[in-house]
């Protein structure tokens, strides 16, 4: 386990069981302050199961949820709320019927004391936003509607809102799995870019590729347990890939050849 | 505001914070509509894929026809005050109301098809109790039976997770059932309760139009600042357009469906108010063509089936259309059975219609 004592987030011994199955076998690790961390693993590693233990939907078995510096035993969707943590679900962040602006503002509204919404003042401070975030090009006004963005576009306006709201721990779920080349490499530039804000991200992932580019550091998960945690500088794609693909076993064979070469 | 003519506009060179590549944006922070002309582009732009344009559009057409054939020929007495009055400003105004309550039921993704037989049982309730105790008790107890029905209709479709058209359709045979039960099925009249300060208040004929316009306004103008203009109206939006999105920031997806259900209900008994004292009497059972007719005028004004998408003007103008192009086949003095032919045609037509804007919009 990575020793960082300016950890954000650090969860220890998480097990989560469904009656005699057991999902997540005594997991722990840290998030640190303004850290890209990918999580990843095969289908049925218990990559999804972790978001939710971490974004207070799911409640673990066992296990401690520490929040810079604090214990926090009962761990909710109030509690991951109110810490600032996140998710943003790959198709279900927005609403496509409403207007990019209205999205952003969804639930935050700005309004008078009865109630009604401010729509200059709320349009003009999505349009501060979007023009923030280099990274979202080609919309033309906050009034478009989210169904008319592409994936990459929509997935943007989602992350921002977080940003906006100064959330503190992004969690993306296969942020990446839709979207267009471009659109990817335009998010994980701006994933990049919200380090410098000091924001944490957990990038969930299929793809080995994306996470390589832009995590500072895996963690790999196996049949619901950690079978790796390694700083980029430490490891390798090729790594990462037998890591997912063949479980502890993979890890070994690559490192033994590895030194034999 | 297109690409083509950026020319004219003003560029803003914004480095991206790590990247360190140089690109041209063009800053929608400075390109807000500011001319009245330049918003009003921006409101056609943008709300055009949201329906009541359209439909307004198709509105004039028809009334622009019937006032045209009107005045060519006196056999077509649209534009006589008799028409106006006392058809055109007596069904349009209960229908809008109606299809407010329904569109407002179908953007958070609900239905009630218990609707008319709801009309029933709260127009029953408002005459015994004005008859017993004087209207203004009876007017109370009409929209809180209206009401606490839709209540249970919503806490029914939460609480249990089925489908809102199964269990509305049984709550539709079971209110009707309890009309009978109350009423009996012989017609309940409205009689002692009468008086002229509650038939000017609810059907007053002020010449060219009637009490019930005034109504459709009034409800028209506080459900649209309610629906368009207030966060809980946002939240019915985005309830649903995609609960799970809502769910995500923490909206709950459950009491603004019930939130919803209610001002359903509060509408519903506000309509048969308008109808009972209109007909100074109602019978069990003869308003369940009320329920279909609703859902056709919001449908008409482009409220989406699938939840998430309608606006308050769409649903008047849906409500108008129906009953001016009815009133239409009435005055051309088309057999009765060509108006069941015209609404289950424009139902479906409309859906159609929807489902194609909705494809445009994504």
């Amino acid at each position: 386990m990575t020793i960082n004592e300016d950890y954000l987030l650090r969860v220890e011994g998480i097990t989560k069981k469904y009656g005699v199955n057991t999902v997540l076998d005594d997991v722990s690790f840290d998030i640190g302050k303004g850290e890209v961390v990918g999580l990843l693993g095969d289908n049925g590693a218990g990559k999804s199961t972790l978001v939710k233990i971490m974004s207070g939907v799911v409640a673990a078995t066992a296990g401690d949820f520490s929040w810079d510096g604090t214990k926090h035993p009962h761990v909710n969707r109030a509690l991951t709320e109110s810490l600032g943590i996140e998710t943003i679900f790959q198709d279900s962040a927005l609403v496509p019927q409403m207007s990019i602006s209205r999205n952003i503002f969804m639930g935050r509204e700005i309004t008078n004391r009865l109630g009604l919404m401010k729509i200059k003042e709320m349009d003009a401070i999505t349009s501060e936003i979007l023009d923030s975030v280099v990274t979202i090009e080609g919309i033309k006004s906050s009034k478009q509607l989210v169904s008319s963005l592409s994936g990459g576009q929509a997935q943007a306006v989602a992350i921002a809102r977080a940003v906006h709201f100064k959330r503190s721990l992004l969690i993306l779920d296969e942020p990446t799995s839709a979207l267009a080349v471009r659109a990817t490499e335009a998010l994980l530039d701006y994933l990049r870019a919200l380090k410098a804000d000091g924001i944490s991200s957990v990038l969930v992932t299929h793809n080995l590729h994306h996470a390589f580019e832009v995590c500072d550091r895996h963690i790999v998960m196996n049949h619901g347990r950690k079978i790796l945690d390694v700083r980029r500088e430490d490891t390798s794609v090729e790594e990462l890939t037998a890591a997912v693909v063949e479980g502890e076993l993979g890890i070994r064979r690559y490192r033994e050849n590895a030194t034999a070469a | 505001m297109s690409p083509q003519d950026t020319g004219t506009d003003q560029h803003v060179l914004t480095a991206p914070l790590e990247t360190g590549a140089i690109t041209k944006v063009r800053r929608l922070a400075d390109n807000q509509p500011v001319t009245t002309a330049e918003k009003f582009k921006d409101y056609i732009r943008y709300t055009r894929g949201r329906g009541a344009l359209e439909i307004g559009a198709i509105l004039a057409v028809v009334i622009i026809g019937f006032v045209i054939a009107s005045i060519a020929s006196p056999a077509f007495p649209f534009l006589s005050a008799n028409n106006l009055s006392g058809v055109i400003s007596q069904s349009i105004p209960v229908l809008a109301i109606l299809a407010i309550g329904v569109g407002i039921l179908m953007i958070a993704g609900e239905f009630d098809l218990s609707l008319g037989a709801s009309i029933g049982f709260s127009s029953i309730t408002f005459i015994h109790v004005s008859n017993s105790f004087g209207w203004g008790w009876g007017v109370l107890a009409a929209i809180a039976a209206a009401t606490g029905i839709a209540l249970i209709n919503g806490l029914i479709v939460v609480i249990t997770g089925i489908p809102s058209f199964i269990a509305t359709l049984g709550m539709a045979f079971f209110w009707t059932g309890a009309s009978i039960f109350i009423n009996g099925t012989a017609p309940a009249l409205l009689r002692k309760g009468k008086d002229e300060a509650l038939v000017t208040l609810f059907a007053g004929d002020f010449g060219f139009f009637r009490s019930q316009l005034v109504w459709m306004i009034v409800v028209g103008v506080v459900a649209w600042f309610f629906l368009h203009r207030h966060k809980l109206g946002n939240h019915i939006f985005a309830v649903g357009g995609n609960a799970s999105a809502a769910r995500a920031i923490s909206i709950n997806p459950l009491k603004v469906k019930l939130l919803s259900y209610a001002l359903f209900g509060a509408m519903v008994g506000l309509a048969s108010i308008l109808i009972s004292v209109r007909t100074s009497s109602m019978q069990p059972g003869s308003t369940e063509d009320y329920t279909l007719m609703a859902i056709a005028a919001a449908v008409v004004g482009g409220t989406s089936l699938l939840g998430g998408r309608g606006t308050i003007i769409g649903m008047i103008v849906g409500a108008a259309l129906i009953r001016i192009i009815e009133n239409g086949l009435i005055l051309g003095k088309a057999p009765g059975f060509y108006i069941q032919l015209f609404v289950g045609l424009i139902i479906v037509v409309a859906a159609i219609f929807n489902k194609l804007m909705e494809g445009k919009a994504s």
